[in-house]
């Protein structure tokens, strides 16, 4: 398999600190690939980089072949990479439409973003019943659909996932991860950012384990639920 | 009172609420994208009233002698000239200023709008004198019982009218509009959208800007007359009015310029006849005093939009 996004050495941080040092690895087209680590282990940070808001010191960000590392955020997100965020950032006072709107904002036929929030409100028919409501009115759940939805509305090559188990009830979770597998079976290749291993290693195909702000391991995901590494990063 | 008198009033009050109301969105509207009070906003507008005279007095030596022509195009000029204006102080003054502390870009701000003020003084020509401002709206009367209403009044309301709402509709009918709210809520999941921040940024400081500049020129129109600090007092007074809204709420903006309007024509009607040592200037006074005692009542505004942590 061709890996859609590769990341090749990158060292990211904020002020004087790295949080990310010499960080290599890649996404195979049509995959999910995972990365595991605890709290403060540099998963956000990799997000982040990969979106261009805290663009690498050192190191290349290629996405089908092309270098995006240092691309202003709307030009990687016009190359086809979506991100549902953590902590799932609705816009509060917006309705569920405009924030729905708002995730397809590069589409500029009205057809297919009327098409593709179409196929939103069938996989979460309870944003069309809410679809004039304002986003901060809703409950997390709820909030967590239209964050999802929104991230799909782009239909991008490539979803960034932050944490989206992050406060949510069990079954809530277990919904969203239904979801996801659902997304990459219709086509879209997935990097999922995770604390909950069982959930995410049952539903990702290969994933990397970083501690302190490095790969510490790597793997299909059978390989991974065995790894040392893996027990070590998150219980040790 | 006599009921002509009340019209007349009444029309001065309408007259200024949507000035101070076309002012007042400008600094909302910035609030609302970056989170800054950006002072010059009332010299801006003073550049767009003599941008608009200039550019009369250049069709006059052209030989354009059709008010409705000469009004359009100074119309245009002024609008677009402050749009462009804007959006140059947010790139090149605003957004550089971005990470540093808040009060650096109100300090930066408050210098650029000395400096429009000075150079509007010292560069046109005998700037520091009141400029005589070209009637250009049909000055016929409409008397209804008492009261007369001047033709050119009621078409300045009306233009200022539709200018806040078409602003309003950009603001909440347009993808533009879409993008500028969704920045105001959250710059950062904005830009994860695909927006591109510095572009909407630009636009709304265009659009504000614009809007001063309109403003700017229908209160040369209204008064006959501008003069290089115009903008100092209506900067403040749509300053007053979008706090008094709300900072960062459109629809308290406009709320603040009538109310602001109301007050002052309420001053002046009333101070004179309750202390009849007390002249109506001191409309002003009495203006900023209720607003004053209204911030201490309710210090987020009509409508809370997000506070105002940054000033």
């Amino acid at each position: 398999m061709a890996a859609l996004l590769g990341i090749e050495g990158i060292s990211v941080g904020y002020d004087r600190a790295d949080v990310l040092r010499d960080v290599s690895l890649a996404v195979e087209a049509g995959s999910i690939t995972c990365i595991l680590g605890s709290n403060g282990s540099g998963k956000s940070t990799l997000i982040r980089a990969i979106l261009g808001l805290t663009p690498p010191r050192r190191g290349r960000i290629v996405l089908d072949g092309a270098d995006i590392a240092g691309l202003p955020t709307h030009a990687i997100v016009a190359r086809g990479v979506a991100c549902i965020p953590e902590g799932r950032r609705v816009f509060p006072k917006l309705t569920v439409a405009e924030n729905l709107r708002l995730g397809a904002y590069r589409e500029t036929r009205e057809a297919r973003i009327r098409s593709r929030m179409d196929k939103v409100f069938a996989i979460f028919p309870r944003l069309a019943e809410r679809a004039g409501q304002l986003a901060g009115t809703m409950s997390g759940g709820e909030q967590a659909m239209i964050s999802i939805g929104r991230g799909l509305m782009p239909e991008p090559r490539l979803l960034l996932v932050d944490e989206p188990s992050l406060g949510l009830s069990p079954l809530l979770v277990k919904e969203n991860f239904a979801v996801i597998r659902r997304a990459n079976e219709m086509g879209i290749t997935l990097l999922l950012v995770e604390q909950n291993v069982r959930q995410t290693l049952a539903i990702a195909h290969s994933g990397y384990v970083l501690s302190q702000g490095r790969v510490v391991a790597s793997g299909s995901a059978p390989e991974l639920a065995q790894s040392a590494e893996v027990h070590q990063a998150y219980f040790g | 009172m006599d009921v002509g008198l009340f019209g007349q009033y009444v029309a001065n009050g309408l007259m200024l609420g949507v000035i101070y109301a076309m002012v007042a969105v400008g600094f909302t509207l910035f609030f609302g994208v970056l989170d800054v009070i950006k002072f010059s906003h009332g010299d801006v507008l003073t550049a767009g009233a003599f941008a608009g005279l200039a550019t009369y007095g250049g069709l006059q030596a052209l030989g354009f002698a059709s008010p409705a022509v000469q009004l359009l195009i100074m119309l245009l000029v002024a609008v677009a000239a402050m749009a462009f204006l804007g959006a140059l102080i947010a790139k090149y003054l605003v957004l550089p200023l971005r990470t540093a502390p808040p009060l650096n870009t109100l300090l930066l701000t408050l210098m650029l709008g000395a400096a429009l003020r000075e150079c509007v003084r010292l560069f046109y020509p005998q700037g520091a004198n009141p400029k005589p401002f070209p009637r250009l709206l049909p000055q016929d009367a409409v008397a209804l019982g008492s009261f007369m209403l001047r033709l050119d009044n009621a078409l300045l309301l009306l233009g200022g009218l539709a200018a806040i709402a078409a602003v309003h509709f950009v603001i909440t009918r347009t993808k533009l509009g879409l993008a500028i709210r969704a920045v105001a809520q959250d710059a950062e999941t904005a830009r994860i959208m695909g927006i591109d921040f510095e572009r909407v940024v630009l636009l709304t400081f265009a659009l504000g800007s614009g809007l001063a500049a309109l403003a700017g020129i229908m209160n040369g129109l209204y008064y006959s007359e501008i003069n290089f600090s115009i903008g100092l007092l209506l900067g403040v007074i749509g300053f007053s009015a979008a706090v008094v809204g709300g900072l960062g709420n459109i629809y308290g903006a406009i709320l603040g310029g009538f109310l602001f309007a109301g007050l002052q024509t309420a001053g002046a009607v009333l101070l004179p006849a309750l202390l009849p040592q007390l002249p109506s200037a001191y409309k002003d006074v009495f203006a900023f005093a209720a607003v004053i005692a209204f911030m201490a009542w309710r210090p987020t505004g009509l409508i809370a939009e997000k506070t105002a942590e940054r000033v």
